[in-house]
């Protein structure tokens, strides 16, 4: 099993960039996420969680740093979610973090994914730079 | 300088006029990724009198309407690879404390029922029930029983924009209409 590591792009559509670490089992979504074909592009990183929960089964912490998605990444993005959850029902561990601008609609849209997959998602702000 | 014979009907300098007052931006053609990213983009210099939440939120209104004017005009035209692009409408216009972000395009009768009762159905909820409803239609389309994402782009819209969708239907012929959406962004956005 390998790492994913995409690099983020910011072109006619844009692509978050993705780090996940087999070894650790750190995870991180940042950027933006506007995709041509949104399905197509999560579908490796749908792949990647299944065999890891379900070969390595080592401990996940997810880090979620996306400054945009739009509502068609929305569903990939709770897809992800459902997996981490059905991860930790059958005894694995699993650590979301969401990091946050400082915006209360952002609030609003984790805690309604909390709601949407029962997966607890910590909320960080995000540092102003 | 030699004029053109068969000129329009038409004066640039009383199009350029109508649209100075107010407007920030305005498109009228084919849409795709490039003209989304490029008008997107574009959003970010001339909003320059909002704060950072009202030019984020007028961002992602942007990119919904603006892919469901691509994907779900009556009207379009066909590039040399084959890709269908949808042809609409865009206007980003500046009124007193709040920008107007709107968008047109042309209909079949037979297809916009259902959108605008979706309109009417988020035109009605609260904040809380609308957040409800786009987590249920979220829920059906990844279920795969609701193939039109579009219907939560509306109701993320909705909610991004905390103001009602305006929308406005007019008939062009018995088989067509043009549909236009209208939302309203302060400038002091506070969520």
């Amino acid at each position: 099993m390998e790492d994913i590591h995409i690099k983020g792009m910011h072109e006619a559509y844009f692509i978050p960039s993705v780090d996940f670490e087999v070894a650790t089992g750190r995870c991180e979504i940042a950027g933006e996420s506007y995709l041509e074909e949104t399905t197509k592009f999560y579908t490796p990183i749908f792949e990647w969680i299944k065999e890891y929960t379900e070969t390595i089964k080592g401990p996940l912490t997810f880090d979620f740093k996306l400054s945009y998605f739009n509502t068609s990444s929305s569903k990939c993005l709770v897809d992800i979610l459902d997996m981490l959850k059905k991860y930790q029902k059958s005894g694995g561990q699993v650590t979301v973090n969401w990091y946050y601008e400082d915006s209360e609609e952002e609030l609003e849209e984790v805690e309604d994914f909390i709601m949407e997959t029962g997966l607890d998602i910590n909320k960080i702000p995000l540092e102003e730079e | 300088m030699e004029k053109i014979d068969d000129k329009y009907d038409f004066s640039l300098y009383e199009y350029h006029n109508l649209l100075h007052q107010n407007i920030l931006v305005s498109y009228k053609g084919p849409i795709d990724e490039r003209i989304m990213t490029v008008i997107g983009d574009n959003i970010e210099i001339v909003t320059n009198d909002g704060n950072d939440k009202a030019r984020s939120k007028i961002f992602k209104i942007f990119m919904e309407l603006a892919q469901n004017v691509w994907l779900y005009s009556a009207e379009s035209c066909t590039t040399s690879s084959g890709r269908r692009l949808g042809m609409g409408t865009l206007v980003i216009g500046e009124f007193g404390d709040s920008y107007t972000f709107v968008t047109g395009n042309v209909v079949r009768n037979s297809d916009i029922e259902p959108v605008i009762e979706k309109c009417e159905i988020i035109n009605s909820l609260d904040r809380e029930s609308l957040r409800e409803y786009r987590r249920e239609q979220r829920r059906l389309a990844k279920d795969g029983h609701n193939k039109n994402s579009g219907n939560i782009g509306l109701i993320q819209v909705a909610l991004t924009a905390e103001s009602p969708l305006d929308i406005e239907l007019t008939p062009v012929s018995d088989e067509e209409s043009f549909f236009s959406i209208a939302v309203k962004i302060k400038k002091s956005a506070a969520k």
